[in-house]
C-alpha cells in the first residue's frame, strides 16, 4: 500500500518535472529573459525538448525498475521508502542539473547576441488590473479557521475521555502507529498545528494579493492574463487546500477523542483520497496557469523591451530585489510563486509558522 | 490606463510617472474621480521603491492635480478644483522657455511653433 503511494507520488512529479518548461512564463527560457522576437527560437525549443525527454525517460526507467524490484524482492517497508525517496530526489537533482546547464547555455547566448543592445528599456503597470483582480479576500481564510477552533474547544470539552495515549502519528493505513503521553498541551497539539497552518496559509494569500501584478510593455494582455490567472488559482487552491487540511486533521482529532469514529476502510481511504485530490488539484492549477500566456503577443510598440530583471534573479530561480515592496512574485522556472528574498516579511511568513509548529512538536 | 516608465532615462522616475499621470488625465484616459491606487500596490506593480512613487504623489498633491487619500491611493480632483490652487502661466512659461528657444534658435518660425504646439494638444484631446 505505501509502495502504490510511492509510486503515484514518483510518476506525478516525473510528469510536472518534465512538463515544466512548457508551463513557465512564455518570456522566460531556463531562468532567463528572452525577447519576444526570439521566444520560439528553434534553438530553444530543442532545449525544451530535451531537458523533458531526459527527465521523461529517466524518470519512467526508474520507475519499472522500481515497480519490478518491489515485486522481485518483496522488500520490507522501510527499504522500500528508504530506494522510493531516492527515485523522488533522484528526479529533482537531475531536473535542476538540466535546468543549470540549459541555463547556463541561454545566458551563454542572449550574451553573445546582444539582445538588449538597441531597444529603450520599459517598465510597465497597468492601472486597471487589480480590477480585475479575482482573489479571495483574506477574511476567507478565516472560515476553516473557525472549525478548527470548534474542535480544539470539543477537545477540551472531551478531555477526561481521552485515551491516555494520544496518537501523534498516523500510518499509510489510517491507523495510529506514533504516541505521546497525554496532557493539556499534547491533547490539543493537533489542532493547534493545524491553526498555524492555516494562519500561514492565510497570510500567503494576504501578501501575494498585496504583491505586484506584473505586466509586460511588449506582451501586455498575455502577461495581465496570466497573472490574474496566477492570483486567481493559486489564491483558490490554497483555499481548498485549507478546508482539506481541516477535514482531515480534524477528522484525526475527533477520532482520538471517539475511537471507533470510523471503521478500518474510512481512517485508510481518507489520506488516499486527500492526497489524490490534492495532485488532481495541482495538475489543474499548473494547466490553468501555465497555459494562460500560450498566444503569441501581439507586440504593441517597435524598438522597447522589457527592463532586464535577470540581475534580480540569482540563478535564474532566487528573486533578490530590495526596491520592490512585493512580498511574492511570479516563479521564473515553474507555476506559481516565490518569495522576493529582499523582503524580510516573506521569511516570517515562511519561518515564524515552521518555528511554532516544532515549538508545539517537542515542548 | 497604460504607465510605462523607462528607468535608464535622466528624468528621474518620480518625474516620469507624474508627466504619465498627467498626460493621462489630459487625454481622458484618468477622469475626475477616478481613483489612482495605493502607493505600495503601484510600487509592487512596477517594482520600484515605494518612496518613488510617494514622491510622484506629493507632487502631483502640490500642484493639486490629485488628493491623497491615505492607505487607499489618491482621487483626481476636477478641473474646478485644480484651477482654484493658483496661477499656472508663470509655471507654464518657465517650463516652455528651454523648449521655445531651442526651437527658435534651431530656425522654426512662430507659425510653425505655434503649428507644433496645437499638435501636441490634438494629440492629447484625440483629435488626431
Amino acid at each position: 500500500m505505501a509502495f502504490i503511494v510511492f509510486f503515484i507520488l514518483i510518476l506525478f512529479m516525473a510528469c510536472m518535472e518534465s512538463a515544466i518548461p512548457y508551463l513557465v512564463k512564455r518570456s522566460v527560457i531556463f531562468g532567463v529573459s528572452v525577447p519576444e522576437s526570439h521566444v520560439r527560437d528553434k534553438e530553444f525549443l530543442r532545449f525544451k525538448k530535451t531537458y523533458s525527454m531526459i527527465v521523461a525517460a529517466v524518470s519512467a526507467i526508474a520507475l519499472i525498475f522500481f515497480f519490478f524490484w518491489y515485486n522481485q524482492t518483496n522488500p520490507g517497508e522501510e527499504m522500500m521508502v528508504l530506494i522510493g525517496t531516492s527515485i523522488q530526489f533522484g528526479i529533482i537533482i537531475l531536473s535542476l542539473a538540466l535546468y543549470f546547464f540549459y541555463h547556463g547555455k541561454t545566458v551563454q547566448r542572449k550574451k553573445t547576441e546582444k539582445w538588449g543592445e538597441n531597444v529603450k528599456q520599459v517598465k510597465t503597470a497597468d492601472l486597471s488590473a487589480r480590477v480585475q483582480d479575482e482573489m479571495l479576500p483574506w477574511s476567507v481564510f478565516l472560515l476553516p479557521m473557525f472549525i478548527t477552533i470548534g474542535v480544539l474547544i470539543y477537545t477540551i470539552m472531551k478531555y477526561p475521555v481521552l485515551p491516555e495515549q494520544i496518537p501523534t502519528h498516523w500510518g499509510i493505513n489510517g491507523k495510529p502507529d506514533a504516541f505521546t503521553a497525554k496532557n493539556p498541551v499534547s491533547a490539543i497539539q493537533m489542532p493547534l498545528i493545524l491553526l498555524v497552518m492555516q494562519a500561514m496559509m492565510m497570510a500567503m494569500n494576504l501578501s501575494q494579493k498585496r504583491s505586484g501584478i506584473k505586466v509586460s510593455a511588449v506582451n501586455l494582455k498575455g502577461t495581465r492574463t496570466r497573472q490574474l490567472a496566477l492570483r486567481k488559482y493559486s489564491s483558490w487552491f490554497t483555499f481548498v487546500m485549507s478546508v482539506l487540511l481541516t477535514m482531515l486533521f480534524s477528522f484525526f482529532q475527533l477520532s482520538t477523542i471517539h475511537e471507533n469514529l470510523a471503521g478500518d476502510a474510512v481512517m485508510f481511504a481518507l489520506p488516499m483520497v486527500f492526497m489524490l485530490i490534492v495532485l488532481a488539484g495541482t495538475i489543474i492549477f499548473a494547466v490553468k496557469v501555465g497555459t494562460a500566456d500560450n498566444k503569441p503577443a501581439d507586440v504593441q510598440a517597435e524598438g522597447i523591451g522589457d527592463y532586464d530583471e535577470d540581475d534580480y534573479w540569482k540563478g535564474g530561480l532566487f528573486y533578490f530585489n530590495k526596491s520592490d515592496p512585493s512580498i511574492f512574485v511570479e516563479k521564473r522556472f515553474g507555476v506559481g510563486w516565490t518569495l522576493n528574498f529582499a523582503n524580510p516579511i516573506g521569511y516570517m511568513i515562511i519561518l515564524v509558522p515552521i518555528i511554532i509548529i516544532l515549538a508545539l512538536s517537542y515542548l | 490606463m497604460i504607465i510605462r516608465i523607462e528607468p535608464q532615462s535622466d528624468i528621474p522616475i518620480y518625474t516620469q510617472l507624474s508627466n504619465q499621470i498627467i498626460e493621462g488625465i489630459a487625454r481622458g484616459n484618468l477622469v475626475p474621480g477616478d481613483s489612482l491606487p495605493s502607493v505600495r500596490a503601484f510600487a509592487a506593480d512596477l517594482g520600484v521603491n515605494m518612496h518613488t512613487v510617494s514622491k510622484s504623489y506629493h507632487q502631483l498633491e502640490k500642484k493639486g492635480i490629485i488628493r491623497i487619500v491615505p492607505k487607499s491611493g489618491a482621487i483626481i480632483r476636477s478641473t474646478d478644483e485644480v484651477s482654484i490652487e493658483g496661477p499656472y502661466d508663470e509655471r507654464f512659461i518657465e517650463a516652455c522657455k528651454p523648449v521655445i528657444a531651442e526651437a527658435l534658435v534651431v530656425g522654426l518660425t512662430r507659425e510653425q511653433i505655434e503649428a507644433l504646439v496645437s499638435r501636441v494638444i490634438d494629440d492629447f484631446k484625440g483629435k488626431t
